[in-house]
């Protein structure tokens, strides 16, 4: 049997004394791309925060590859996380902040510098790592974040209405773009957006915020 | 500008340019002039001049290190994490920072006078404790916006909180570090109040420099030489810190994740420790001076308090505490009038087109004109004919009025350029005549920002000490002037009075920066509902 890479059992999110969503079950594949709709506010954030380790779950478990990493760390979890705004380290450059996961997990910086610009180059960005990244336009800037996520080899990769800062065409076209790409990377992928165009040019599933757990648990 | 814009906008700038050529440019001319002279080229090269500058650099930068390395925890409790008591917290750190600075001396005289010798670890000690809430303003405002999502993003590519912090905190942080530090440091390189208070005889600044120079050596020129050598240095510091701090690139975001405090652990305990140190660091040095206003001869006593009113034999030269409150609260008034009138019409002048530069730079100048310096251009400016007004009692409300008047164009500028300017021509547009149109427009921010200037004014005049004790009178000191005056005597009376008149100026202060911050609450409100 293929186990899941990433699965929450019963999970409860929120903040302490606020609490959001209970109840959440969610199982995703190597490969998989799991589109989540929901209106602004509803707790999507919240929702990847709490799998990424952001944010202290409220109750329930998260798993892996089949590890409970509910109590792990942030660090420790193997699980990327891409917002809305790319939030590239605006004092490194492009390589500094592809190479940046990878010097964390102590590769030599020369192994992390040739899978960084591997990735780049995947990215059409091989001309850019050593741009200022705050010289790159909106789409160049969140392919580099996206780069910067995948260069760990996270298990799980988290996106928080990654593309909602673009505007319409761009939007689309990196969703399809980038959801074609990720597909050869062996990673669960959760994608959170409130556009359904894009949630459907992107993911292999798509499902409402609603449907997943009981909402408004006080 | 909208074409419906009344005339006489487009002159509001006369005003303020009559205001600082008489009264800033003119004196600092005539500061100039009297070190172009051989002699004040001489004094100014002398060693007497620089020989402060070295231990002066060294308070400075022991000062602004220590500020920032306690600062910075603090800023990192109160304005990234959620508690309860969040606003008092953030509030209350920024108290030392409006207390007056003679207020703040004697605090520290009352909270360690008997355990720490007056000197250079002194005047450290209280140049911290007013300089951390300009770190932990400028550098929390910084932290809150955005940092909490990069060290978020770099935790997940497995960084540990320590790597995070050290790798991609910090360095995000810098410009704001660097920026507050070089605020910080010019602070106490030119303090005066507290190095007068809690200063030995080789612990000073050029600022205390000037102020000796002046009113005991009675050396015009050594005190004009030492006047300009700050100006220079401050300069240096100011430019090197702005370019330092040049490629920002500044932009709001919202931050995605929420931080209320850890709900248990070690990171809950050291925030907390954090959190309680701080309200532990501001309140006692208050707290020791109001329990100093209330002791005599060893015991509890209203003695200080009931004896306010009455001149006798230690005050009888310079009169009674009260009457410095009546002087220093009439000084304040005339400064609101003039500071709101004077920056109210420069910062009116960010809505002609092509003058939003001037105004920016006119809220920056005047900030880097040290009081002392000011004091003594106005002293040396209009102490002759056909300007002598050394009888009069205009020269310290004037003086006061250009410290007010940055501060007054840094807060009405902002508000009426995020004003929609566009009711002016909608009002027009219903027959309005141009003047009514523009007051219908930006006449309810106005109201409500000139209130608050006015209110910022007075805290600053009320607490003034550097310009004031080069041009109040001997008759009719300031509070801040009688303070230091009382101290300057020995007994336990002078220093009983001088307790109290602090423990007021301190209720004045507070009283004003919050009714400020009530009204800053209000317009914010009404914007975010518009």
């Amino acid at each position: 049997m293929n186990p899941s890479r990433l699965e929450t059992v019963d999970l409860a999110i929120g903040y302490p004394g606020r609490p959001v969503a209970a109840g959440l079950d969610l199982s995703l594949k190597e490969g998989e791309i799991l589109g989540i709709l929901g209106p602004s506010g509803c707790g999507k954030s919240t929702l990847l925060g709490t799998i990424a380790g952001v944010v202290p779950a409220l109750g329930g478990r998260i798993l892996i590859d089949g590890t409970d990493v509910t109590d792990l760390p942030i660090h420790r979890r193997g699980v990327g996380l891409i917002f809305q705004e790319p939030l590239l380290f605006p004092h490194l450059d492009v390589l500094g902040n592809v190479t940046y996961g990878l010097r964390r997990q102590r590769t030599p910086r020369a192994d992390a510098e040739s899978r960084a610009r591997q990735l780049l180059e995947w990215l059409h960005l091989g001309e850019y790592e050593r741009a200022n990244v705050n010289e790159l336009s909106g789409g160049q800037a969140q392919r580099v974040a996206l780069a910067r996520a995948l260069a760990p080899r996270p298990a799980v990769l988290l996106l928080d209405e990654p593309f909602s800062a673009l505007d319409a065409d761009l939007r689309t076209r990196l969703a399809q773009e980038v959801s074609q790409m990720l597909r050869d990377q062996q990673v669960a992928v959760i994608h959170v957006t409130h556009d359904p165009q894009e949630a459907r040019a992107m993911a292999d599933r798509v499902v409402t915020m609603s449907t997943l757990g009981r909402f408004d648990p006080q | 500008m909208h074409g419906t814009a009344p005339r006489w906008l487009a002159w509001s700038w006369v005003v303020p340019a009559a205001f600082l050529a008489c009264f800033l440019a003119y004196p600092l001319a005539v500061l100039a002039t009297r070190v172009a002279t051989v002699d004040g080229l001489t004094k100014l090269m002398s060693a007497t001049t620089w020989h402060v500058v070295p231990l002066a650099v060294l308070q400075a930068a022991i000062s602004t290190v220590l500020a920032v390395v306690i600062g910075l925890p603090i800023a990192n409790a109160v304005s990234r994490y959620e508690f309860r008591s969040r606003a008092l917290a953030q509030a209350l750190v920024t108290v030392p920072f409006v207390l007056p600075t003679v207020v703040v001396a004697l605090s520290f005289r009352s909270l360690l006078g008997s355990g720490v010798p007056q000197g250079f670890a002194l005047v450290v000690v209280a140049h911290v404790y007013v300089n951390i809430a300009v770190v932990v303003r400028i550098v929390g405002a910084q932290w809150a916006q955005q940092d909490g999502d990069f060290e978020a993003v770099a935790r997940t590519l497995g960084a540990t909180a320590w790597s995070a912090f050290r790798t991609v905190t910090l360095p995000t942080l810098r410009p704001a570090i660097v920026s507050s530090a070089s605020v910080v440091f010019v602070f106490s390189f030119t303090s005066l109040g507290i190095v007068l208070l809690l200063g030995d005889a080789s612990t000073r600044t050029l600022e205390s420099q000037i102020l000796r120079q002046t009113s005991v050596l009675l050396d015009f020129p050594g005190a004009t030489a030492s006047a300009l050598a700050q100006l220079a240095l401050v300069s240096v510091i100011l430019v090197a810190g702005a370019i330092a701090t040049r490629r920002t690139p500044r932009r709001r975001m919202r931050p995605v994740f929420r931080h209320p405090l850890p709900g248990a652990g070690a990171g809950r305990t050291t925030l907390l420790a954090v959190i309680v140190l701080a309200y532990a660091i501001v309140i006692a040095p208050v707290a020791a001076l109001v329990v100093s206003s209330l002791r005599a001869s060893g015991s509890w006593s209203l003695a200080w308090w009931t004896g306010i009113g009455s001149v006798d034999a230690s005050t009888s030269r310079i009169g009674s505490p009260l009457s410095a409150l009546a002087t220093s609260v009439g000084f304040a008034m005339v400064c609101a009038l003039v500071a709101c009138v004077v920056g109210g019409l420069a910062a009116v002048a960010v809505l002609t087109r092509g003058r939003t530069r001037v105004v920016s730079l006119l809220a920056i100048v005047p900030l880097g004109i040290s009081s002392a310096t000011l004091g003594l251009g106005t002293l040396l400016a209009f102490s002759r004919p056909p300007t002598d007004l050394r009888g009069t009692w205009l020269l310290v409300p004037i003086a006061h009025s250009l410290i007010a008047v940055p501060l007054v164009v840094a807060v009405v500028a902002p508000a009426l350029r995020s004003t929609d300017g566009r009711v002016q021509a909608v009002a027009a547009s219903l027959g309005a005549a141009p003047t009514r149109a523009f007051l219908t427009a930006y006449g309810p921010v106005l109201r409500v920002v000139m209130l608050a200037s006015a209110g910022l004014a007075c805290a600053v005049s009320l607490g003034e000490f550097g310009a004031a004790s080069f041009l109040a009178r001997t008759g009719s000191p300031t509070v801040p002037v009688q303070i230091v005056r009382l101290l300057s005597r020995p007994g336990e009376q002078s220093y009983g009075s001088a307790a109290v008149l602090a423990v007021i100026l301190v209720a004045l202060t507070l009283g004003i920066v919050l009714a400020v911050d009530r009204l800053g609450e209000t317009t914010r409100r009404g914007a975010a509902q518009a």
